[in-house]
């Protein structure tokens, strides 16, 4: 359940370029340890955000956790279909689940971002 | 024998009519006069109509995820405001009857009319025929509480923009509303309309929703609000309002814009100390127009007392109701004085919040002012309702215990909660401050399983990193 061509965060965040424009969402694991998912609070389009910021939270009925965005840039669009259905971030992480998408004012931060193999290992890490 | 005392008390809210009744328990010959409804604003046009109607989207919520647990409810949920509206008038008018009914039982004289001192002894009462008549008393209480602002910015029309009175009383849900002040009625008018499928939007001048409470309360209190599909704005407020016939935009501070067909405004209480006649008997005010009195709630002219709102002090229903007994006691030759350091209060929002005691902040500011570390000088502890049996049975999985506690007494300095049933569970915190019980005991004590309870309890055991249901804290 980790995509080859997605970059990863060590806060569990995804990230998929296409040109300058990067999109987010959770993984997998994030959105298995949290559980059903019953709110998502993002942020604003036009948003200036910074690598490594919280930008929003995902509440599930077990806990309510941070949304970290891994790149810069400015928030471009965020996905309203979750404000009614935060649920399709479980069943659908890397797809219908994206959260947000940000044009990417420092596209190199992508290259800091862990490959699916780190990723993997990086999760196998955690479970000691 | 002395012959029997004779009070006479101006005003019939929460704190008027519990003095009365205590009064006449102690013996005390009474008459109370009331110029709007016995109950005052608390009964009529606050607390108890507000969760009247609160009450019933608290149910369509539910009926809403019922579908989820398996209750099949053919057909979506649909409010009908006027008959919502009606039966809220049937629960304030059997309340307002209660009080009537123990007036008769203790012999209390209730005379309709406005009030005003014409002396020490003297209460001048113009009676809605216009028929004066004065009323002789040894001893006078003031209860006359507080009312709606009129702001010159916010000129209240009762069409568009309205008070939180004339929001109780709409036959018809409005399509939209902006709410200025994101207080404790902003923010539980914003989740009894967002409910009703009103497109609410509330502005607070302060940097977040419900600025007197817990931050962390606050916060997660507008999470909720958005959960519900409100806009909440915050570190703005209005700057003009611009009106059609239909609607009326809101030009915001930070330049942004709202447009909606109702605005409520919910900023400040006007203190009823005007036009009663103080300055007649020497009767002394402070800066807010509050009514100045001593700890055994006598103002500056022995023999006057003065209660509830109007001495502007914590404006609660249930501090004016401790005030007026405290009143009548001292006057019947018993010494009383009102505790403030332990007040619970609820917050009706959906979810509930409540509360006792400091907030963390505050407890901060606190030790920091007694030279003290925070970090070390305090502990909190805090409990998730999804850790909950009962929670997670019931549906009830979003809310948070927080336990503010010293760390070398373990005394409890404030407990908060936000989340179902929180105003009533707070009780248990509040009781355990007022008998002066450690953390410590609070989390020994055997809680029932399942309940909601429990989560004071585990709260209470994270204090000192022991909640049972709760993953280790990672060491700091």
């Amino acid at each position: 359940m980790i995509p080859k061509d997605l970059r990863y965060h060590q806060e569990h965040e995804w990230v998929r370029v296409s040109g300058t424009q990067a999109t987010v969402g959770i993984s997998h694991f994030a959105q298995d340890a949290l559980g059903d998912i019953v709110f998502i609070d993002m942020p604003k389009p036009g948003a200036i955000v910074k690598a490594g910021q919280q930008i929003g939270e995902v509440e599930s009925t077990k806990t309510t956790s941070t949304i970290y965005t891994p790149v810069s840039g400015t928030i471009a669009k965020v996905n309203a279909d979750l404000k009614d259905h935060p649920e399709v971030v479980n069943s659908d992480p890397y797809g219908k689940g994206w959260m947000v998408m940000i044009d990417l004012s420092n596209p190199s931060d992508v290259d800091k971002l862990m490959t699916a193999a780190q990723y993997e290992a990086f999760l196998a890490g955690q479970k000691h | 024998m002395t012959s029997q005392k004779h009070i006479a008390i101006l005003g019939a809210g929460p704190g008027g009519y519990v003095a009365a009744i205590r009064a006449a328990q102690l013996g005390a010959s009474v008459t109370v006069i009331e110029s709007h409804a016995l109950g005052g604003v608390c009964l009529n046009w606050g607390c108890i109509p507000s969760k009247a109607l609160l009450s019933v989207v608290e149910l369509g919520d539910k009926v809403k995820k019922a579908e989820d647990r398996g209750l099949l409810v053919p057909g979506p949920v649909t409010y009908d405001l006027a008959r919502m509206v009606a039966r809220k008038n049937k629960v304030v008018a059997t309340l307002v009857q209660g009080i009537a009914t123990l007036f008769k039982a203790w012999n209390i004289e209730y005379v309709q009319g406005t009030g005003s001192l014409r002396d020490r002894q003297t209460v001048k009462v113009t009676r809605a025929d216009g028929a004066p008549r004065d009323v002789q008393a040894d001893a006078i209480v003031i209860a006359t509480g507080s009312s709606w602002p009129n702001l010159p910015q916010f000129p209240i029309d009762g069409q568009q923009l309205l008070t939180s009175q004339q929001l109780l009383d709409l036959d018809r849900i409005p399509a939209s509303l902006l709410i200025v002040g994101a207080g404790v009625e902003g923010c539980e008018f914003a989740a009894l309309y967002s409910g009703m499928g009103t497109e609410v939007t509330i502005v607070e001048l302060m940097a977040r929703v419900l600025p007197l409470e817990d931050e962390e309360i606050s916060l997660m209190m507008e999470r909720e609000l958005k959960k519900r599909g409100v806009t909440v704005m915050t570190g703005t407020t209005v700057e003009r309002l611009e009106r059609s016939p239909t609607t009326i935009t809101a030009h915001l501070k930070d330049g942004a814009q709202v447009t909606a067909e109702k605005l409520l405004v919910s900023v400040g209480r006007g203190l009823n100390s005007s036009g009663i006649g103080l300055e007649h008997v020497g009767v002394q005010t402070g800066r807010r127009g509050e009514i100045l009195v001593n700890e055994r709630m006598e103002t500056t002219v022995p023999g006057i007392y003065a209660i509830g709102d109007v001495v502007g002090k914590a404006m609660l229903a249930h501090v004016a109701s401790a005030q007026g007994k405290v009143a009548v006691e001292n006057i019947m030759g018993h010494q009383a004085t009102v505790r403030y350091d332990v007040i619970p209060a609820g917050i009706f929002t959906l979810p509930e919040i409540g509360r006792v005691g400091v907030t963390e902040q505050q407890a901060r500011e606190g030790v920091q002012a007694a030279g003290q570390d925070p970090d070390i000088a305090l502990k909190v502890g805090r409990f998730r309702y999804a850790g909950l049996g009962k929670g997670q049975a019931t549906g009830d999985t979003t809310g948070l215990f927080k336990v503010i506690a010293e760390s070398a007494s373990g005394r409890i300095l404030g407990v908060h909660i936000v989340g179902a049933h929180a105003a009533d569970l707070v009780h248990e915190a509040a009781m355990a401050m007022q008998v002066g019980a450690t953390v410590t005991q609070m989390a020994e004590m055997i809680h029932a399983h399942p309940t909601l309870a429990e989560g004071l309890m585990e709260a209470a055991e994270d204090v000192e990193g022991k909640a049972i249901h709760q993953a280790r804290k990672r060491t700091q």
